[in-house]
């Protein structure tokens, strides 16, 4: 065997070192493609699972407890809050006070949801204070201020599908009646923009003037909202909160959206896998078309090297370095195709309604994954191909008879 | 049984083809003895089943029903691992059109075989480096076939045959692409390795004049050995 495989080296190398220069750029170039196609839609289908991922964090992170039963509120939920900051993986949490209201500009008028939050805690938890356009986020001494989501403001994208309030600047001020008849004045500190409906149609305001506005006491919310160290961990952790506890009820934010979205999520991940392994499939046949052709056309060469004694198990090992070579610099050069692409869709993102954009994800589990696939790919499709030419009669693999 | 002169012996060989709705007899019951240290041209028109009968004796191919023996080693039914295993140690084969790797050099194209034998890689170059200076090449073993004049690639094929020593050297028509100086030079290697290390050689060929450097002459026609001269020694 040790014999065998010096010859395979042997004849491999000198293949590879004097081998047509313009048809092995060819080959490593059509693995390259192979290769980016293996990485390329995941990628950006998983930029896409992300960023909707991504918008139901914003109302649900990746946990959130809720008030049970009938209830309106968690009533103890600093108690809640306490326990769930012990649980290991639980990253940050905070509590939040939610409203209905209609919020009145000028003659203006539209129904909102009201989101009281602890502005500080909110940094750790969602993305609230990133997203601000135009103004500033609220501070913790906020007092009469509030932040207007992009689709209730004029000329925002998505303002014209939904009821808006017109023009409104920041520093413009509000009038917000609450559900319990309530009025309150605000100034709006700033314009928000998450390009989605559950963000950019509601408004934030500071956790203490829903408190005030309801004479609710300091302990209540209507959820507390968790991050986790892993949101793939979510469904575990959120067991672990139910374990210390908290006898609220525990939701996932998987759980928590909507069917059509969750529909969304899943149909998306299946499309995900499918186009891997049509991907998979498309690239194991291409890699055997490659190394069979490459094959027959070494026939004449394999019936010589068998004519002077040299084993058929030599000939498949040499075939099987030749074709790891192939592979091997076909991944080098995908890898290389791969980062650039990437690189420019993170710079330049697939833009949907010139706001929704989509970077893509790169997967290293998926990025080593598919690099052993075609490594492993390269060796199981050269074997048939080469082993089935060694084993043909001499005469016939030379002289084609 | 064969005496402990005898190298290669042959009972009733014989090889059919088919072709189209017939079938072709390309040896029809030849039988022959060729002792160790022969020098045997097998000569005959076209057709005449020459090449057929040297690539069973080369164990290139089995014949359809009869004997073959070498050594007193009946291996017509040698497994194919077995015969791979024989060509490369017991066995050197030159071909027709040189049948070289080329995108091996010369050197690497002769010292393949003593790798696959199991030499190290320093004794097989050696070997190989040996072999080339034997055949007038010692100074082109980096080079490969395209770089090389068809007398030399033809000797390269050569020293890839003795390199190893074999017991018997096969050659199918070794100068048919040669011109006549060329053919003398490899002619010249055939005869010097057949009188100087008793090398046995069966050697395939259509001209009449490389008779001078066989001892003896098997004459083929329709698959039958048809004439058999041994030459005097001078």
């Amino acid at each position: 065997m040790f014999d065998d495989i010096r010859v395979g080296i042997l004849s491999a190398k000198s293949s590879i070192k004097r081998g047509n220069k313009k048809t092995l750029a060819f080959i490593i170039f059509v693995l390259a493609l192979i290769f980016v196609n293996l990485l390329f839609l995941p990628s950006m289908i998983g930029g896409l699972m992300g960023m909707f991922t991504g918008f139901m964090q914003y109302p649900y992170g990746d946990i959130v407890v809720e008030p049970s039963g009938d209830n309106v509120y968690i009533n103890n939920a600093d108690n809640v809050l306490q326990k769930v900051r012990a649980v290991q993986d639980v990253t940050f949490a905070t509590k939040r006070l939610d409203a209905g209201a209609s919020i009145q500009y000028k003659q203006k008028v539209v129904g909102s949801s009201i989101i009281g939050i602890l502005p500080s805690e909110e940094y750790g938890i969602s993305n609230y204070p990133f997203i601000i356009t135009e103004g500033e986020f609220l501070g913790d001494l906020s007092q009469d201020e509030i932040i207007i989501g992009a689709m209730l403001v004029e000329g925002y994208f998505g303002s014209e599908i939904y009821d808006n309030l017109g023009e409104i600047k920041v520093g413009s001020f509000v009038n917000v009646t609450y559900s319990n008849g309530v009025v309150r004045k605000y100034k709006v500190k700033g314009i928000m923009e998450g390009t989605f409906e559950l963000v950019d149609l509601n408004a934030l305001v500071h956790y203490k003037e829903i408190k005030d506005v309801f004479g609710v006491d300091e302990g209540k919310a209507t959820s507390v909202v968790v991050r986790v160290k892993n949101p793939d961990d979510a469904a575990k952790v959120k067991e672990k909160i139910i374990a210390v506890g908290v006898k609220e009820p525990v939701f996932t934010a998987d759980e928590k959206s909507d069917a059509l979205m969750r529909q969304a999520m899943q149909s998306i991940g299946m499309i995900n896998v499918v186009s891997k392994y049509v991907s998979l499939i498309i690239g194991a046949a291409l890699i055997l078309i490659i190394v069979y052709i490459n094959v027959l056309n070494r026939k004449r060469e394999i019936g010589i090297l068998k004519a002077v004694g040299i084993t058929p198990r030599s000939i498949v090992i040499s075939y099987a370095f030749i074709s790891m070579f192939y592979v091997s610099m076909g991944i080098l050069a995908g890898l290389v195709l791969y980062f650039a692409s990437m690189f420019y869709f993170t710079v330049n993102p697939v833009t949907f309604y010139d706001t929704i954009t989509i970077i893509p994800e790169i997967q290293v589990g998926l990025l080593i994954n598919s690099i052993f696939t075609m490594l492993i790919m390269s060796v199981i499709a050269v074997i048939l191909p080469a082993w089935r030419v060694s084993k043909e009669s001499i005469l016939k693999a030379i002289w084609g008879r | 049984m064969t005496d402990e002169k005898t190298m290669i012996q042959i009972k009733d060989l014989t090889r059919y083809y088919k072709s189209g709705m017939g079938v072709v007899k390309a040896l029809d019951g030849v039988s022959l003895k060729i002792e160790k240290g022969e020098f045997i041209a097998i000569m005959g028109a076209s057709g005449s089943g020459k090449t057929t009968m040297l690539r069973i004796l080369g164990l290139l191919d089995k014949p359809t029903k009869g004997e073959y023996t070498i050594n007193n080693l009946n291996v017509v039914h040698l497994p194919e691992e077995e015969r791979s295993y024989y060509r490369l140690t017991q066995l050197g084969y030159v071909f027709q059109d040189y049948a070289l790797i080329n995108e091996m050099s010369a050197s690497e194209n002769v010292y393949i075989l003593s790798l696959m034998e199991g030499k190290s890689k320093k004794e097989s170059i050696s070997t190989a480096h040996e072999a080339l200076v034997n055949v007038g090449l010692g100074d082109k073993g980096k080079r490969i076939p395209d770089q090389l004049s068809g007398g030399e690639k033809q000797r390269v094929a050569v020293a890839r045959a003795i390199a190893k020593k074999p017991k018997i050297l096969f050659a199918d028509e070794p100068c048919a692409n040669l011109d006549t100086h060329t053919s003398e030079q490899v002619l010249d290697v055939f005869k010097i390795l057949n009188e100087k290390f008793g090398q046995t050689i069966v050697m395939v060929t259509h001209e009449a004049w490389h008779t001078k450097y066989v001892s003896r002459v098997i004459k083929l026609r329709d698959g039958k050995i048809v004439g058999d001269l041994r030459r005097r020694k001078n």
